[in-house]
């Protein structure tokens, strides 16, 4: 306005206001705000792009820039960008990838999480036909592996670093030595589940065609893959249709905890134990020495020494084919199976056998016996025998075989390669991500062989006892920073793809390899392998699904997907009687038993650095950072000796001494020890963590690797302290026998009685009623119900909730205090006696109360309660009076006595490095706060601001929580109370649905569906 | 024995002094250079009062994960130790106010000492709900005031209703105590020859001047300031009770706790005022005015209460069967049968068995015996509490979060140096101020009342 003012003729000058005000002109002026030139000038298109709100957005971002500049966050760039730039990066939204697992040999489906580019939480890929969208506790804690501050950082040799470049040519020229000499290059490999990494195998045995390739994994199945093929010619075994038998046998097979596909199986077996709607229960009988997670579940559980398994199942033939079967058996096989009896059995289990020989028969074709990967081979082969003679074939899925890529090497093979490095005979030794120092037994000498060897080469993640035995240390990338494919089931192919750029001066193992196979040190490039996975992939799945897109298409919507499918089903063969006739017996062992089985969490000591894994608590006796040997009540007061007190159990001359933990249920001359603790040259975290059973084991057991004879086992002086998440009570002791089901906190039924009285477990309940006005939830209100028919306590749960809630680890002194931080735990109890118990389990967390004690003792207004029905902890306001916590009858609540962000192990966790596992949607709480499960309030809100953004209602079951989306049996349902369709209303509404501590009146809204046993009786105990 | 006349008022006072002798016997600690039998006294509880100042370091630096407090048992000695401290205190509040309401003269000898105590306890006690807490430095978040928040404080709170019970106890009987120390303090004033504490009593003594008009006000003050404090020695023990009768873990939740509670705070207040006095009266060889007579009658009040906790127990466990809910009684069993048995008979013997010892009148008036007596009351209730905070918690509804709780030695660090800090005050009082009250003394010196007989 001034300018234009200037610019028109108007005198300078003027006398008075008046004057100037009434001059004509800019009374003119005045009326026409906008100069005709100035409106014609004005052009949207010539002025800047920017707008204002644009132009504050820049201000805004360009200040948070300068902000962030300032601060000592170094950018360090190689951390941050893709490998792969994807579409779409929005700040503060997740991008999803789907990959493939390697935490075991299973190579479940799954989608990683990312945030800004780095990975944070691991989902089951819901696509993938096995695990189906779940994934177990071991493989969504191995995202804290990839964030570990102990990985290598760079090639060794000798303990110094070395430039990947001279350590190729070295290598290389040791090879070309090594086949000039004629002098073999032996691979040691774990299990390989990859099909391009086989191929990679096979072109370095090409290239170099003095190589051999070992393979060797602690835990493995060749037990079950050697009696398949003796009995029906191939190794490919069919997976299991837990899903349509109405009886299980499990004989020591812990299909439900750790063995083989347990997500799968834990799927296939809960859905015959839904009560929504229907009660078609299948039956499980456990027949085992320890306690298993399996064992808990069961229905009739027998304690039978794994010596016995053999004698047991032949009786059972014996019985089943005594008044004939549609399958015959020779007089060779007849003649053995005759020779067995049951062993001597307690009128409680010949009851149990009776039923269940009664179950089998009225049940052929409808049952399947099942036995562990642990059992000798002859127990599998008399299994199968069993299974035909009761025709359950129908129970096999042949459209779904478990493959065996790289066989298992033999006893003979590896003693082989031990006899050829001690004479000299092995020029290179590589051992390809793997263990073998640690998990080969001692009497091989496999490690003191190493010796003769020149080359020593260890691919691997960070350092371990094979590593540190060799001479070269070459770190690899970690599986988020991989390429990779895996085919271990028929018809399934999954391919697995780098999420994150490598951390370190890491390299894709395969890509090592092939280095070493073109000759050439500066052949390797960032995508060799990418480029060859991507040809292979090409050459055989684009080829056999021959689809109509392209093959790059096809190759970014099989990555996109994460697995291809297609059909690769085979037939049901011919059962080889001979195979049955001709094994070797088992004979009984009246004497102790030590049986080995691997670990729940950390496996076969992969994961003995992974915090989460060691502070999970073991699903049945709920000791974390140990192993121990778990010995029957019996036995224990036998050799008097109390949970804590060291035994030294001796097997042929070997030794080991460990602490005992007294296991109600175990069968008393069986003596269970895991494998996978006891690690020496690993990180701060898993260093003398526990006991090294492996040192028990030897080359030459006498039916199986795992179970061992001729044991002894004795007390000595000294104590080691378990770290239990819970107090273990005697069996026997009246005051707190039984407790559980006084109080009401477990209530269940059977079957047969909810099938005569649905109601039963409502039918003595008085209504409650409140003194006061009780809020109205008129909109939403988040409740949880829990089946606990199909809760197998496998702590997939308790992990969801540990990464997705940046729950810290605090180490075992924490522990052994009552410390543990996790907002989850999964409660067991035990009634019956001490031979025979039953086991019931309990996921226990905030129960979100609508009279929530822990609110009105607040004095601070720290935890109160949400209009949606949550109740919500203030990190801010809160000062740690810890009075809600004591006022808090189901004692979920959690104190952060110390900042646990860096009390663990010298602030182990607390680095640049691994404060990126952190989930940015969560607080990361500090010392002296309270804190517990929020029903997962983030994922909430996200729910809720996308239904703002599309402009829909939100609906409960929008939100998933991160434990319901892990539980792999859906015994986890969350959702929105007041929506009567809703599947949560429904469930609140069952009649076998009830509250923990429903008197207090507090009113929980965590529903917990009873459990129904599937037993011949109306009463439990 | 000969047959007491019941006509005649017993003299307070062993002798009848002249009251000269009187105002210098007791101002006679004042006027002396402290000996070396202080210095040694006073190197030891300010030892004491250094374990509490490093144990309150380590707690403050590292957490209250220096303590042995864990998941079930998340109040344990620190807690414990607030409630036996507010009870400690309770006794000076019962003597001076409630037993001058009720004319017992008996008292005064005691009451300037026992209110002195109430101070330092309740001062002692107040350490405790501040240090406990997870973030000291928000505690100021407890007290209601207000901020840029928004936020106020939870009034449904228990904890709550004892920052303003604490507070308001200690602010009456502070100003109680000073009332009664005016005339002291002038008198004083008059003796003293040094000038900086001339300046200071005189200062204080806010120009006391024995006028008749003082002496009225004096007495009306005193007696509406009694009143004020007698229904504090109800209530705030009785809040203190609350913290837990209303929450709802079992042997928590117990409307019986209220009374029980006050009763268990007079009977240890009074065993800890006896066994003090039993030292005071024998230093500074004031036999006479704090008699044997007085003792007695102490002893009684911990007969009478001792014998009201005892019903209390009795009746708690009554009360968990009759209830007939399985968690009540399963609670009171396991106190008596469970891993803290030990703790639970401790207390019995104690509180319930051990007073009752005071039947026998040579035992009330035999000094070593009273005074292990009262040593023995005093454990029993810091294991009251000890048996109602930790038992209930370790073992309440879910059994599978049952755990042990063991105290670390930052917590006996604390709770040594919390005696410390208690008895260093009471050391530095009994070295700056008249422990007991001269202007009231004298005036229950023989003679001092009108009497009809002496008309």
């Amino acid at each position: 306005m001034s300018d234009s003012l200037n610019s028109s003729d108007k005198k300078e000058l003027w006398k008075s206001l008046q004057d100037y005000n009434n001059d004509p002109e800019s009374l003119k002026l005045k009326h026409n705000e906008f100069l005709d030139e100035v409106t014609e000038k004005f052009d949207p298109e010539k002025i800047s792009g920017i707008s204002r709100r644009k132009f504050l957005a820049l201000l805004s971002a360009s200040a948070a820039l300068t902000a962030t500049a300032c601060t000592d966050y170094r950018d360090k760039g190689e951390i941050i960008p893709y490998n792969k730039r994807p579409e779409e990066v929005f700040p503060g939204i997740a991008n999803y990838y789907a990959s493939t697992c390697n935490g075991c040999g299973q190579a479940c489906g799954i989608l990683i999480k990312t945030r800004e580019g780095r990975p944070i939480k691991i989902d089951g890929n819901p696509d993938h036909p096995i695990n189906k969208g779940k994934i177990c506790a071991k493989g969504q804690a191995s995202i804290l592996d990839l964030y570990d501050p102990e990985r290598l950082h760079d090639p060794l040799y000798n303990k110094n670093v070395i430039s990947w470049k001279k350590l190729d040519d070295e290598i290389i020229s040791s090879l070309k030595q090594t086949t000039s000499n004629g002098n073999e290059i032996a691979i040691v490999t774990g299990l390989i589940s990859s099909p391009t990494t086989k191929k990679v195998l096979d072109d370095f045995v090409v290239k170099y065609p003095n190589t051999k390739i070992y393979s060797h994994t602690l835990l493995n199945d060749e037990q079950r893959r050697n009696a398949w093929y003796e009995c029906y010619g191939t190794y490919d075994y069919p997976a299991v249709k837990f899903d349509e038998a109405n009886i299980i046998l499990a004989l020591d097979a812990d299909f439900l905890g750790n063995e083989g596909s347990s997500i799968e199986n834990m799927r296939k077996f809960a859905a015959k134990r839904e009560v929504v709607g229907k009660t078609d229960f299948n039956r499980l009988y456990v027949a085992e020495g320890r306690m298993s997670a399996t064992g808990m579940m069961a229905d009739y559980r027998i304690s039978l020494s794994p010596t016995k398994q053999y004698q047991f199942v032949t009786a059972l033939i014996n019985e089943l084919t005594k008044n004939g079967s549609a399958f015959s058996l020779d007089a060779a096989a007849k003649s053995k199976i005759e020779k067995f009896q049951f062993p001597e059995l307690n009128s409680n289990e010949k009851e149990k056998i009776s039923h269940l020989i009664k179950d089998l028969n009225a049940n052929r074709g409808k049952a399947v016996i099942y036995a562990g990967d642990t059992l000798p081979k002859e127990v599998h082969i008399a299994v199968n025998l069993l299974n035909e003679v009761l025709g359950n074939m129908d129970i096999y899925d042949y459209s779904s075989t478990s493959k065996s890529l790289v066989k298992q090497s033999t006893q003979q093979e590896i003693s082989q390669l031990v006899d050829s490095m001690k004479n000299g005979k092995v020029g290179v030794l590589i051992q390809f991500d793997c263990n073998p120092v640690f998990s080969l037994p001692e009497d091989y000498g496999y490690s003191s062989a190493l010796k003769n060897v020149k080359t020593v080469v260890t691919l691997t993640e960070a350092e371990n006892e094979s590593s540190a035995a060799g001479n070269y240390t070459l770190p690899i990338n970690h599986p988020f920073e991989s390429w990779g494919d895996a085919n271990v089931r028929s018809g399934v192919y999954s391919l697995q793809q780098p999420v994150i750029s490598p951390i370190f001066n890491t390299r894709q193992k395969e890509a090592i390899l092939l280095t070493w196979l073109s000759g050439d040190s500066n052949s390797y490039k960032e995508d060799t392998y990418h480029q060859y996975l991507m040809n292979n992939f090409n050459a055989t799945i684009y080829t056999k699904k021959n689809p109509l897109s392209d093959a790059k298409e096809f190759w970014y919507s099989a990555l996109h997907d994460g697995v291809v499918l297609f059909n690769e089903s085979s037939q049901h063969s011919k059962f080889n009687l001979a195979a049955f006739s001709d094994s070797k017996e088992i004979n009984q062992v009246n004497d102790f038993t030590v049986h080995l089985t691997e670990s729940y969490f950390i496996g076969d000591g992969k994961f003995s650095n992974n915090g989460w894994l060691q502070e999970t608590p073991h699903p049945v006796s709920k000791v974390t950072w140990d192993n121990y040997a778990s010995v029957s009540p019996n036995l224990a007061k036998q050799l008097l000796v109390e949970m804590n007190d060291l035994v030294e159990i001796k097997v042929n001359g070997k030794s080991l001494t460990l602490p005992v933990l007294v296991q109600p249920g175990a069968e008393n001359n069986t003596i269970n020890i895991e494998f996978g603790y006891g690690r020496t040259v690993v990180g701060v975290v898993g260093k003398d963590v526990g006991f090294n059973a492996i040192t028990l084991m030897s080359k030459n057991y006498s039916s199986s690797p795992f179970i061992y004879e001729n044991v002894s086992i004795k007390k000595v002086s000294g104590t080691h302290k378990l770290a239990s998440t819970q107090e273990h009570h005697s069996l026997d002791d009246t005051f707190v026998k039984d407790i559980h089901r006084k109080r009401k906190i477990i209530q269940e039924g059977t079957v047969e009685k909810y099938k005569k009285e649905p109601n039963f477990l409502h039918e003595e309940k008085e209504k409650l009623f409140s003194i006061t006005t009780e809020y109205q939830y008129t909109g939403h209100k988040w409740a949880m119900a829990i089946d606990l028919n199909k809760c197998t306590s496998c702590g997939g749960c308790v992990t969801a909730c540990n990464v997705e809630n940046n729950v810290p680890v605090v180490g075992k002194d924490q522990v052994l205090n009552g410390r543990e931080m996790q907002w989850m735990r999964i409660d067991r109890y035990y009634s019956g006696t001490p031979d025979d118990p039953i086991a019931s389990n309990q996921p226990m967390l905030c129960q979100h109360c609508d009279n929530a004690p822990c609110e009105n003792v607040c004095p601070v207004n720290a935890t109160n309660h949400s209009p949606d029905g949550l109740n919500q902890m203030v990190y801010n306001r809160c000062v740690g009076t810890r009075y809600c916590s004591n006022n808090c009858p189901y004692k979920v609540r959690r104190f952060n006595f110390f900042n646990f962000r860096d009390h663990f192990a010298d602030a182990y966790y607390e680095n640049d490095l691994t404060s990126l596992v952190h989930n940015p949607e969560v607080t990361v709480r500090s010392r002296g706060v309270m804190e517990k499960c929020t029903f997962c309030v983030q994922r909430i809100m996200e729910a809720r601001s996308n239904a703002i953004r599309d402009g829909k209602e939100l609906k409960g079951t929008d939100v998933v929580t991160a434990c319901q989306q892990a539980c792999p049996t859906t015994a986890i349902t969350f959702g929105d109370a007041n929506d009567p369709d809703s599947p949560i209303a429904k469930l609140r509404d069952h009649n076998l649905s009830y509250h923990v501590l429903e008197e207090l009146n507090v009113k929980p809204n965590v529903t917990y569906i009873a459990k129904l046993r599937n037993t011949h009786s109306q009463e439990i105990l | 024995m000969s047959t007491v006349d019941y006509t005649r008022e017993l003299s307070v006072l062993d002798t009848k002094p002249a009251l000269r002798e009187l105002d210098d016997l007791i101002s006679k600690p004042l006027e002396t250079k402290p000996n070396k039998k202080f210095y040694i006294a006073l190197s030891i509880t300010l030892s004491m009062l250094s374990l509490l100042v490093i144990g309150l370091g380590l707690t403050f630096y590292y957490g209250i994960g220096m303590w042995g407090n864990n998941n079930p048992v998340g109040w344990a000695f620190d807690i414990v130790n607030f409630v036996f401290w507010v009870g400690i205190g309770h006794a000076g509040t019962l003597i001076s106010a409630i037993l001058f309401l009720f004319r017992q003269k008996w008292r005064t000898g005691i009451a300037r000492f026992a209110e002195g105590m109430t101070i330092f306890a309740v001062m002692t006690a107040g350490l405790f709900p501040l240090i406990h807490v997870g973030r000291p430095w928000l505690a100021g978040y407890l007290f209601p005031y207000p901020n840029q928040h928004s936020v106020w404080v939870n009034f449904t709170s228990p904890l709550l209703w004892d920052v303003f019970a604490v507070s308001t106890y200690l602010t009456v009987s502070l100003i109680f105590w000073y009332v009664g120390l005016i005339p002291d303090l002038a008198t004083l004033r008059e003796k003293t020859t040094n000038k900086i504490k001339k300046v200071i009593y005189s200062t204080f003594s806010l120009g006391w001047r024995f006028s008749n008009r003082h002496w009225q006000n004096y007495e009306m003050v005193y007696l509406i300031l009694a009143g004020f404090a007698t229904p504090l020695v109800l209530s705030v023990h009785t809040i203190v009770s609350f913290d837990f009768a209303v929450s709802i873990i079992p042997g928590w939740h117990t409307t019986i706790f209220p009374p029980y509670f006050v009763a268990g705070a007079v009977f240890s207040g009074f065993a800890m005022v006896q066994n003090v006095l039993i030292i005071v009266r024998k230093i500074f060889n004031y036999e006479h005015i704090i008699t044997l007579d007085t003792l007695e009658k102490m002893n009684k009040i911990m007969l009478l209460t001792g014998s009201m906790v005892g019903y209390a127990y009795a009746m708690e466990f009554f009360i968990a069967w009759y209830s007939g809910m399985e968690m009540e009684r399963f609670t009171f069993l396991n106190r008596a049968l469970g891993p803290y048995a030990w703790a639970y008979w401790i207390m019995i013997t104690c509180n319930v068995v051990s007073p009752q010892l005071f039947w026998f009148k040579k035992i009330r008036r035999t000094i070593p015996v009273m005074f292990v007596i009262a040593i023995f009351v005093n454990i029993g209730m810091w294991f009251e509490r000890f048996v109602i905070i930790v038992t209930s918690l370790s073992r309440d509804f879910l059994p599978s979060s049952w755990a042990y709780y063991k105290p670390t030695y930052v917590d006996a660090m604390i709770l040594i140096g919390s005696f410390g800090f208690f008895f260093t005050w009471i050391l530095l009082f009994a070295k700056a101020l008249p422990v007991v009250s001269m202007a009231e003394v004298k005036a229950v010196v023989e003679g001092a009342q009108p009497s009809h007989k002496e008309h």
